[in-house]
């Protein structure tokens, strides 16, 4: 494989080809040369066009976990809304212009003796509309083979250790489905505006390698 | 389900509590369900819905007819001997009916 | 740094393929060292693989089915598999799929990663 593991970014580059622009330094590997082949080949066969691709890529960049914390600040606040959200998680968050597509989203709700965690061992399904992409671990191999089988190991290698009388349920999200840990409320936050609950609603706690931490703001 | 797409594989439905084998077979191809739940025994935590079978689908076939996808739970212990942990932790896995067969309470 | 892109040291040793019956993407349980929970950043053609396939996909273009891609990834092979990272595992699963639904041809492709590869040294990379 490509030696192009580390350089430093650099952005700013013109280029006269259409859609995506290279913005690394370092020489291309096979493989980003394979996505920019395939990029220029369907543009020229007519199967995709700069401005489809333009508007993938913004609303790549739009899909942020604070649009999954926005949802869980919700539901901490709005019964009737944690009711939907824990029933029909794509109408749920089709409120917040979330579009889950063929996926069914599920929303599964940490108590006081119940901690959710989520993975996919056969790839790494995730919720990206609602988190964007997936962290490096959680697409490592690492991770997909341990948490499964070790999760109170794994948990508290991310500083998370659950007590005994807790319940640790894993969810492997294989095909269809998409899971998002809805994070039990933590206390201290009585009477917080949801704005201020989601700013400590964090991508690892809605996966459910960490919780909440009200000392976080 | 619209009028045009088929009925359901199997007739008979898995309910919320049923206690389940999963096939113990490790076919070529795409498949959907993980290697380490294989031949063990669960229990249908609820029903997910119908959708075009994964399996198919992978070939470029219709996934037609649509599968039930249920949720299984696992105790951990039955899962891993070697588990360290609570007797109360358990892994839930999205399972298609067609993995799956009844036992006896 | 990390050595690996997916900061994903077991790339290799993970293999599940030696057990009989068992696809070696299918590694849940498999004993590993601890999660690395370093972090990149998402470069822009890693982004633009993943922008590709949505894009080509059902709420796209409809060519190409989620399914099929995870297919074609699961028959990389194991060498390639354990060798790459997430995104160009994305990629060359996608490619082999266009490849073999006859949108995109084998030779056209390398032809034009060589052309672009010439046109990027040209321009300073």
């Amino acid at each position: 494989m490509s030696g192009n593991h580390d350089h430093d970014h650099s952005h700013g580059h013109d280029h006269d080809h259409p859609g995506v622009k290279p913005e690394d330094t370092s020489a291309p590997g096979r493989y980003e040369l394979m996505t920019l082949a395939m990029q220029e080949l369907l543009i020229e066969k007519g199967i995709l066009t700069p401005e489809k691709i333009r508007r993938g890529i913004e609303a790549l960049d739009s899909w942020q976990p604070s649009r999954g914390a926005a949802v869980v600040a919700r539901a901490w606040t709005d019964p009737a809304f944690k009711a939907e959200l824990l029933a029909d998680g794509n109408a749920a968050v089709s409120r917040f212009g979330v579009d889950m597509g063929e996926a069914k989203l599920t929303v599964v709700e940490s108590t006081s003796n119940v901690h959710n965690v989520i993975v996919c061992t056969l790839c790494s399904c995730y919720p990206r509309g609602l988190l964007g992409l997936p962290p490096d671990w959680y697409r490592s191999k690492r991770y997909r083979a341990r948490i499964v089988s070790e999760p109170r190991k794994v948990l508290a290698e991310f500083g998370t250790v659950i007590a005994d009388d807790v319940a640790v349920r894993v969810h492997d999200s294989l095909a269809d489905l998409r899971y998002l840990v809805l994070p039990k409320r933590p206390a201290g936050t009585e009477g917080w505006s949801e704005e201020k609950l989601a700013s400590i609603v964090t991508r690892d706690s809605m996966v459910g390698v960490a919780v909440p931490m009200p000392s976080a703001t | 389900m619209s009028a045009t797409e088929t009925a359901p594989f199997q007739p008979l439905a898995f309910q919320p509590g049923d206690r389940v084998a999963i096939a113990r077979v490790n076919p070529p191809g795409h498949r959907r369900t993980p290697f380490y739940v294989r031949g063990k025994i669960g229990v249908i935590e609820r029903a997910c819905g119908e959708f075009l079978n994964p399996e198919e689908l992978g070939y470029g076939f219709t996934g037609q007819p649509r599968r039930r996808l249920y949720r299984v739970r696992f105790r951990q212990h039955d899962i891993w001997p070697a588990y360290r942990g609570s007797t109360g932790d358990t892994i839930d896995v999205d399972i298609y009916e067609h993995w799956l067969s009844h036992l006896p309470d | 740094m990390a050595a690996h892109r997916d900061g994903d040291p077991d790339n290799t040793h993970l293999s599940s393929a030696r057990e009989p019956g068992r696809g070696y993407h299918d590694i849940g349980g498999l004993p590993a060292g601890p999660v690395e929970q370093d972090m990149t950043e998402t470069r822009p053609w890693e982004k633009l693989s993943v922008v590709l396939g949505n894009s080509l996909g059902i709420k796209g273009a409809k060519l190409v089915r989620t399914d099929e891609v995870r297919r074609t990834r699961e028959e990389l092979g194991v060498d390639l598999y354990n060798e790459l990272g997430y995104f160009e595992r994305g990629t060359a699963s996608l490619a082999t799929l266009l490849i073999e639904k006859g949108i995109l041809d084998k030779d056209e492709l390398e032809a034009r990663m060589a052309a672009i590869a010439e046109r990027m040294a040209e321009e300073g990379r």
